[in-house]
């Protein structure tokens, strides 16, 4: 026997209260890593490729405000822009669906290759595009949340331009970080509303970064004491500048983030006093036998944190198995299913009938989990498009696993506090 | 007599229950010879445990001294008193006090665990200590799978493992049937013949006492040989 051994064999002395902590611990570990991945997709903006040379125009009023078209000849002469487009949102409603599903974007479409390098399309589908005053392209999550295809018609009416307009799809597109939006040609949009002579944005693409700075700042200088004002910043900033909006949803999900610990942390300490307080007299024939104060901590403190990192091995990794492998995951629950019915079929043979119900039932979940995991092997497929990065990274397992760790460490100093306080006397009147 | 292994001197203990203060023992001075079974009688409260505690080094007095093979077990430390108990002395409980999940054989073994002998010389003195007591056949069995005798001389085997010169047992037959009490007790006499052992037996019962070589009685928490 190893002092591991003894660890081991104590911590797992009550199997039902071992398992029932692991779990609580799995299952708190769990919803803190869905709390913080579910933040993560609200507040980062998706990394581009190309978005470090992206600049956005806007009207310094606010972002509703429309600025007039006639500024893109003036953006255009400004050394270091090297192209410029509208970026106009329609906010159309499709299939009469309650709230906005994807933005649709009215641009200039010669300019989409220079401004969105990024987006994967054939170049039939960009020469459609600038040739049909109105097509769209589509990116490819919408197209298949919706089984759209090109050439297919789509309508859309707008809650903010008058009437609603159609659109033949010219292109399907993807390898953008956000593969939902849909462009479409501003002139078209012009046309539909009479040439009104204004423009929601400005997105443009500057020759190199070290253009960035001083476009951002002529932009600015450009337009000052204009009648449209407009401010000027990085795409990257533009986004956080978005971000910052939620800022009341972000602190909601960092207090339940926090209830989540606190409440893990009350669980946990007084499930593990509670187990050590009914070892009070063996830890006392410990200390009787020569083992000291710090020997006895150590004890505490492995079996805490081993209860604790069990938990953690679970919980975080089901969550990174169901939000970063589903298809992972739908493999190992046909693992699974397939062990629960040889158990099942084992109970036939021994005609033990409670037992083959238990096995049976539960395989025949599990099979419709697997197979509901199988049809939709990726978070995107099973929000249909609207969660797109949510994913457990190794920064918040990495952090997640930090919160396991403190939990068995915090867990532990109580018991072994009372432990270190308890002399070997009192603790062998307890015997008796 | 031969060379005292224990030697106390004044030894006084005073529990402190609020405001009453309770004397266990009272200015007690007693000398026991290496290799001696000594049976320690008396009626319940007359404070034979708690000299065998502080001869075992569980407890300290209130004062005096007790010095065991010359260590004046009173002046350690709560550290250096428990490794000074690994080495010095065996224990044996009325309870037996076995940990439940492990084997008898692990059971054993525990206090060798704090010193620095390796697994094999660890497994080999399990079986020397566990063959003394005439259980190597149940080194496997877990304490549930024993009898209460069989408990009992396992945790005469966990005593005895570290090689003590000292070893003390507060009433270990007292939940024993006769049978079993008189193998217990039989164990421990040869341990002394045997092996040399110098034994302190804290019991009710005379028949048991009888095994001893000497026998006093404390009434009151003072001494009357």
């Amino acid at each position: 026997m190893t002092l591991a051994t003894f660890i081991l064999k104590n911590a797992l002395r009550n199997q039902r209260r071992a398992l029932l902590s692991i779990s609580s611990v799995a299952v708190s570990l769990f919803l803190l890593v869905t709390l913080q991945v579910a933040l993560r997709e609200l507040t980062l903006p998706p990394a581009s490729a190309g978005a470090e040379l992206r600049v956005a125009v806007r009207n310094k009023i606010s972002i509703t405000t429309m600025l007039p078209a006639r500024q893109r000849g003036v953006i255009e002469k400004i050394p270091g822009v090297a192209a410029v487009s509208p970026f106009t949102l329609f906010w159309g409603k499709f299939r009469n669906e309650e709230g906005l599903s994807f933005a649709q974007i009215a641009m200039d479409p010669t300019k989409l290759q220079s401004l969105f390098g990024e987006a994967r399309m054939d170049a039939v589908s960009y020469t459609r595009f600038a040739a049909t005053k109105d097509a769209c392209v589509l990116g490819k999550i919408t197209a298949d949340k919706y089984h759209l295809n090109i050439g297919d018609l789509i309508t859309l009416e707008s809650t903010v331009f008058p009437g609603s307009l159609s659109f033949h799809i010219a292109g399907i597109y993807s390898g953008t970080p956000d593969d939902r939006n849909m462009l479409f040609r501003q002139d078209y949009l012009d046309e539909s509303i009479g040439q009104p002579g204004y423009v929601g944005m400005w997105w443009l693409k500057v020759k190199s970064a070290a253009d960035m700075a001083p476009v951002v700042k002529a932009i600015n200088a450009g337009f000052e004491n204009t009648s449209a004002e407009v401010r000027a910043e990085s795409e990257r900033n533009f986004q956080l500048s978005f971000m910052s909006m939620l800022g009341n949803i972000k602190t909601l999900i960092a207090s339940l983030c926090a209830v989540v610990v606190f409440t893990l942390v009350l669980v946990s300490a007084s499930t593990m006093s509670m187990a050590v307080r009914e070892r009070f007299r063996e830890l006392a024939i410990l200390k009787a036998l020569g083992f000291r104060r710090r020997e006895l901590f150590a004890f505490i403190l492995a079996e805490s944190f081993g209860l604790a990192a069990a938990g953690a091995i679970v919980g975080i990794g089901g969550t990174w198995l169901l939000y970063s492998h589903t298809a992972a995951l739908a493999v190992i629950l046909a693992l699974t299913t397939a062990a629960f019915f040889i158990l099942a079929v084992r109970h036939v043979l021994r005609k033990e009938y409670l037992p083959l119900t238990i096995y049976l039932v539960s395989a025949l979940i599990l099979a419709d989990w697997t197979a509901w995991f199988a049809a939709h092997p990726s978070v995107l497929a099973m929000t249909r498009g609207v969660f797109i990065s949510f994913e457990v990274t190794p920064r918040i397992m990495g952090c997640t696993a930090l919160v396991a760790a403190l939990l068995g460490i915090v867990c532990a100093v109580a018991p072994a506090l009372s432990v270190a306080r308890m002399s070997v006397v009192n603790g062998l009147k307890t015997l008796d | 007599m031969a060379e005292p292994i224990v030697q106390i001197r004044e030894l006084t203990k005073i529990y402190a229950q609020g405001e009453i203060q309770v004397t266990a023992l009272d200015r007690i001075s007693l000398d026991i010879a290496a290799g001696e079974f000594l049976a320690l009688m008396g009626p319940s409260g007359s404070g034979k445990s708690t000299l065998l505690h502080i001869i075992a080094g569980v407890d300290r007095p209130t004062r005096g001294a007790c010095l065991v093979q010359g260590v004046n077990v009173t002046r350690l430390n709560e550290s250096e008193l428990a490794d000074w108990r690994n080495h010095n002395v065996g224990f044996i409980f009325q309870t037996f006090n076995l940990i439940p999940v492990l084997t008898a054989a692990e059971n054993v073994e525990l206090p060798l665990l704090l010193t620095r002998m390796g697994r094999a010389h660890r497994r080999r003195q399990v079986e020397t200590a566990l063959e003394l007591v005439g259980l190597a056949d149940r080194a496997r069995h877990l304490p549930r799978q024993l009898s209460g005798g069989q408990e009992q001389r396992v945790a005469i085997a966990r005593a005895l493992v570290t090689d003590p010169a000292l070893i003390v047992a507060d009433e270990p037959t007292g939940n024993l049937d006769s049978h079993s009490a008189h193998e217990v007790l039989g164990v421990l006499q040869s341990l002394r013949q045997d092996a040399g052992k110098t034994i302190i037996l804290v019991t009710h019962d005379p028949k048991a006492a009888a095994f001893g070589t000497r026998q006093i009685h404390l009434e009151k928490g003072e001494l009357k040989e």
